[in-house]
């Protein structure tokens, strides 16, 4: 007989799986564990095992099912807060980052000219040909920075709610 | 502001659950209570004698039902659930070995485990406790999937991740060294040929 594959191993594991064994089993069958070690290992292993387990689950201290619906209904909500955050983040970081290169490269474009940088924002409406646009009237812009900070801003609003808007997607 | 108030009460039925998960949707809290009945003792026992630790067994069962309840998994039924939450248990068990500084069974005596249980158990334990000791935590898996839970070679590939062709030799070999370690034992000297 091989010991390693025996054809009878099924039909002495559902023996064993039903609780059947020894007790439903004829006589020719138990003959045949007595001499095939393959069955008897499985016979040894399989009792041995199921009576752990039987020991165990009856020592078992079982904890309340609904404290931990409660604890699952916690962490589904978290992770729903956390999910919802993370494109806000996301966006709030890409702004930070796009308005500190843009504050980066208007600082560096005005040291390469010498910091003419009040002479370069009155230029732009004429530039950028808004004049018929503008009021004959309007205010001084000897300011400067009541120019560039509100581009700025928009230019921050704006990419940040494009990155919103991709993660959210996402 | 109170917890009570931020937070709905799941448990009374006065708030709609989290959106988009089948296990929330499929699971109210009575069936949870039912399946939590039926599978709880089986999967404390396989974690309690595959870790040797009962405060263990007990925190990582706690752990797997909280994850099974977040966890968006299929609607199969509850052979597939409980299969489910037997993955889940299983990896956490695997992910508290690999931890460094975490104890093995080979560093438990078997008193720890056993200082709990009245005699019979005790008795079981004695018997099954020294070969567990001997064997690899992966056999010890194996093993207790087959022939404690009744498992498939497929759905023990399926909790353990393992590939399933594979199982059929890895859980001969396990199962040929626990007979000769349970053969060893007195208590077993007369019990098999």
């Amino acid at each position: 007989m091989n010991p390693f594959v025996c054809p009878r191993e099924r039909e002495v594991a559902e023996l064993l799986r039903l609780g059947q064994w020894p007790h439903a089993v004829s006589p020719e069958l138990r003959a045949h564990r007595a001499a095939c070690r393959a069955c008897s290992e499985l016979v040894l292993v399989t009792q041995s095992f199921q009576q752990a387990r039987a020991a165990a689950a009856a020592a078992t201290p079982l904890q309340s099912a609904g404290a931990l619906w409660w604890r699952a209904q916690l962490r589904r909500r978290n992770e729903a807060i956390e999910r919802i955050n993370k494109p806000i983040l996301g966006a709030q970081i890409f702004a930070f980052v796009v308005t500190v290169a843009v504050a980066a490269g208007v600082l560096a474009w005005q040291v390469h000219r010498g910091f003419h940088f009040l002479a370069w924002i009155e230029s732009l409406p004429v530039a950028l040909h808004l004049d018929a646009l503008l009021p004959a009237a309007r205010p001084d812009f000897s300011g400067g920075l009541m120019l560039l900070l509100p581009i700025l801003a928009t230019l921050a609003l704006v990419s940040g709610v494009v990155v919103y808007l991709a993660s959210e997607k996402q | 502001m109170p917890l009570e108030s931020t937070i709905p009460n799941v448990l009374a039925g006065d708030a709609p659950l989290v959106a988009g998960s089948p296990a929330c949707r499929d699971m109210d809290s009575e069936a949870f209570a039912g399946f939590y009945e039926r599978s709880a003792r089986s999967l404390w026992a396989y974690l309690a004698r595959v870790s040797a630790d009962p405060a263990l067994a007990e925190d990582l069962m706690q752990e797997s039902y909280v994850r099974f309840l977040c966890a968006a998994h299929p609607n199969d039924g509850e052979v597939a659930a409980r299969r489910y939450l037997f993955r889940i248990a299983t990896n956490l068990l695997r992910d508290h070995w690999r931890r460094p500084g975490s104890s093995s069974i080979q560093d438990l005596p078997e008193e720890y485990f056993a200082a709990a249980a009245n005699s019979a158990q005790a008795d079981s334990q004695a018997m099954l406790g020294p070969a567990m000791r001997q064997l690899r935590q992966r056999d010890r898996q194996l093993l207790w999937l087959a022939y404690a839970e009744g498992y498939s070679h497929r759905e023990i590939a399926e909790v353990t991740g393992l590939a399933s062709a594979s199982i059929r030799l890895l859980l001969f070999r396990a199962r040929r060294k626990a007979a000769r370690l349970l053969r060893q034992e007195p208590s077993n000297q007369g019990r098999q040929p």
